[in-house]
């Protein structure tokens, strides 16, 4: 029990803020335990959830991707392209996961055999992405796409969001792939002690391939469904959400070396961000405040993630 | 583990220290506004005594075509409560319109609440503000949407909840809206052609000889910006001896205005006049101008912010396109009142322009 405690010490908190939180958004808006809201929390993070989850499986391996918002966009023109060019919904989305892989690759090829500081290359890389997007659309968002396409963003399978069961499949996949599958516990073991993994013989230029292309395949459902909800691809789509996606991996828990993730504290942390930044909506506060209450929070959290690292003596990786 | 205990409930009543440390900082806020609202009033009353006053006559004038416009007025007020959706505030005319709503609000005597997107480019944010609202019980809803399509999800949703909405300002892609399976039940903007056709008929006023002039957009895509754009580009391109050398996109972005004007003016030093698509981006284009140590480009903007105002009356601004957001937010909340009470709307209601130049500005002291 006392292990556990400390174990999840993080996540812990995290539950305890996030009920807190809830608590003081009942008393205040009459709104907030609504059927009807806490739908519309989901469904507006759905896509903060899943670009979130693959980061977690990246900061996992030891690396960041500052480019996943660029990728976003960058998908989203992509297959608004397509579509615009005659391809069905279906196919336009498999181009959507196409790009998003192919550049998930070569973030990971960048990174693994250039040696160069994966901050540098991908902060590059979210440059030409973004750069390429603008290109592009000229500049001005894509718009109108069929009904078939714009049902993957607003579409519902009675009371649920398509987007919202998009990101619970993904977790309840990611869960599973990452602490009971190989391949995760080599992502978490690449973060962790890569030379020991290249000595036990695992090819480790592909894991890390590997890694990034998942969160290019993640980036790329995030934007099927914010360009299908929007019904508009615009190349400024996805700014700043790499950063998002980062701090709430960081905030849950996964350590920002690498070695040791938490996707039950990912989803905690992007719930506890969207939960404020309703509750803010409720009670039209300014959302500037919601910054510093971010900020703040991811301080606070990794501050206990330190209390418990600096008490036990090791970090457990 | 006593200790980790007491270290989680110390960061968990930081937490709530910090809520509510938000909500009182909320409630403080409230009475400063009543301030201020009485003390406007306060000056109405001044203002209705000098009735020589020239804002008045023109405020008067506004509000009467408004009022034809709008056909009739409502019941008084019943406690209506109103949700409007702006953009940002972090736009200083949003952040007027704002201010504006809530005492419009007052003296009709509803309950108006006034939500915004965390920036002015964050579409989806303010699609995530919409669905908010909608379970929350409003007889009518105003939105001004970022671009055309982002809220229309949330004005389908809106729609099916059987509550009115109203655009106001920027507009909605009507048509992507019909194929989305949704509508609008009223719609009250002002001509965004009609503001960059009147400063383009203006500035060419002032420039016996022709000349070069340059057009900042805003954001791509966005109806104000290019209703703005295109109605300048217009008047511009039919005009003998004045050509158009640059319309540059530069997303309501201070320091993309800023940079635009001095490549533009690097490449044609002969520039006579910029219009800016909103103040923000004119001051920027002044800025620009006063390093460069040019006095000759006639800078206009939409908007008359208050640095704007101040531009215009140093002079390192030649005008600015306006209306009466006292006036606009008035007619807007009626108009849902109406649409509240079951009157229908079918076409289009316009908002009067005025322009302020550096030969009229004297008239608009107290303008609001």
């Amino acid at each position: 029990m006392k292990k556990w405690f400390s174990r999840y010490s993080q996540q812990i908190f995290l539950f305890a803020v996030m009920m807190l939180i809830c608590i003081v958004l009942t008393v205040q808006s009459k709104y907030f335990l609504t059927w009807k809201n806490i739908r519309n929390i989901l469904e507006a993070n759905s896509y903060r959830l899943i670009l979130a989850i693959g980061m977690t499986f990246v900061i996992a391996s030891g690396v960041m991707d500052l480019s996943a918002g660029a990728m976003v966009s960058m998908c989203g023109v992509i297959m608004a392209v397509g579509l615009h060019a005659g391809l069905p919904a279906g196919a336009a989305v498999v181009l959507g996961i196409g790009t998003g892989m192919a550049m998930g690759a070569i973030n990971g090829v960048l990174i693994h055999y250039t040696g160069i500081n994966f901050f540098i290359l991908t902060l590059a890389a979210s440059g030409m992405l973004r750069g390429i997007s603008l290109m592009i659309t000229d500049g001005k968002p894509i718009t109108r796409f069929g009904q078939d396409f714009i049902f993957l963003g607003i579409g519902r399978i009675g009371e649920m969001q398509l987007s919202v069961i998009f990101a619970a499949l993904l977790v309840m996949l990611s869960i599973p792939l990452m602490f009971h599958m190989k391949w995760g516990n080599y992502v978490q073991a690449l973060g962790g002690n890569k030379d020991a993994l290249e000595k036990s013989g695992i090819h480790v230029g592909g894991l890390r391939i590997s890694v990034h292309m998942f969160l290019g395949v993640m980036a790329a459902v995030t934007a099927v469904i914010i360009t299908a909800r929007l019904n508009s691809a615009e190349p400024n789509a996805g700014m700043n959400m790499e950063l998002d996606a980062i701090t709430a991996a960081v905030m849950g828990g996964t350590a920002i070396s690498g070695g040791r993730a938490s996707i039950g504290g990912t989803v905690l942390a992007v719930l506890i961000l969207g939960v404020i930044r309703n509750g803010l909506t409720l009670m039209s506060v300014s959302s500037d405040y919601q910054q510093w209450i971010t900020g703040f929070l991811l301080l606070l959290s990794v501050l206990i993630s330190e209390i418990r690292v600096r008490k036990t003596g090791t970090l457990m990786k | 583990m006593k200790k980790k205990v007491l270290a989680i409930l110390l960061a968990v009543s930081c937490m709530g220290m910090m809520m509510t440390g938000c909500a009182s900082g909320e409630e403080e806020k409230e009475p400063e506004t009543q301030e201020e609202v009485k003390e406007d009033a306060k000056e109405e009353d001044e203002e209705t005594e000098a009735e020589s006053s020239g804002v008045d006559k023109v405020l008067a004038d506004i509000e009467k075509q408004m009022n034809d416009a709008l056909g009739e007025l409502p019941e008084s007020g019943k406690g209506e409560r109103i949700g409007i959706l702006i953009s940002s505030t972090a736009n200083e005319f949003w952040g007027t319109m704002k201010t504006r709503y809530e005492e419009a609000g007052k003296e009709l005597g509803i309950e108006v609440e006034v939500f915004e997107a965390a920036a002015e480019d964050d579409s989806a944010g303010q699609l995530d503000a919409l669905q908010t609202m909608i379970p929350m019980d409003f007889d009518a809803i105003i939105v001004s949407p970022i671009d055309g399509t982002n809220l229309i999800p949330g004005i389908v949703a809106a729609n099916d909840a059987g509550i009115p909405v109203i655009n106001l300002g920027p507009g909605v892609d009507t048509d992507a809206l019909k194929d989305a399976g949704g509508h609008l039940d009223g719609k009250i903007t002002v001509n965004f052609e009609e503001q960059g056709s009147t400063v383009a008929n203006d500035m060419i006023s002032r420039m016996k000889d022709g000349g070069e002039v340059a057009i900042l957009s805003g954001l791509e895509g966005a109806g104000q910006s290019v209703g703005r754009t295109n109605g300048a580009k217009a008047v511009f391109e039919e005009t003998d001896g004045i050509e158009l050398v640059a319309a540059q996109a530069c997303d309501w972005d201070t320091e993309k205005a800023y940079e635009a004007t001095k490549d533009i003016l690097t490449a044609h030093p002969e520039l006579k006049g910029i219009f800016a698509c909103n103040d923000n981006m004119a001051l920027a284009a002044v800025r620009a101008l006063q390093e460069m140590e040019n006095k000759d480009v006639m800078v206009y903007g939409v908007d008359y912010t208050s640095d704007a105002k101040t531009a215009i009356e140093e002079g390192t601004m030649m005008g600015s396109m306006t209306y009466s957001s006292t006036i606009y937010t008035k007619a807007a909340e009626e108009m849902a009142m109406l649409l509240a009470q079951g009157k229908t709307f079918d076409a289009p209601v316009y908002l009067p322009l005025t322009l302020v130049n550096q030969d009229n500005i004297a008239d608009f002291d107290g303008w609001r």
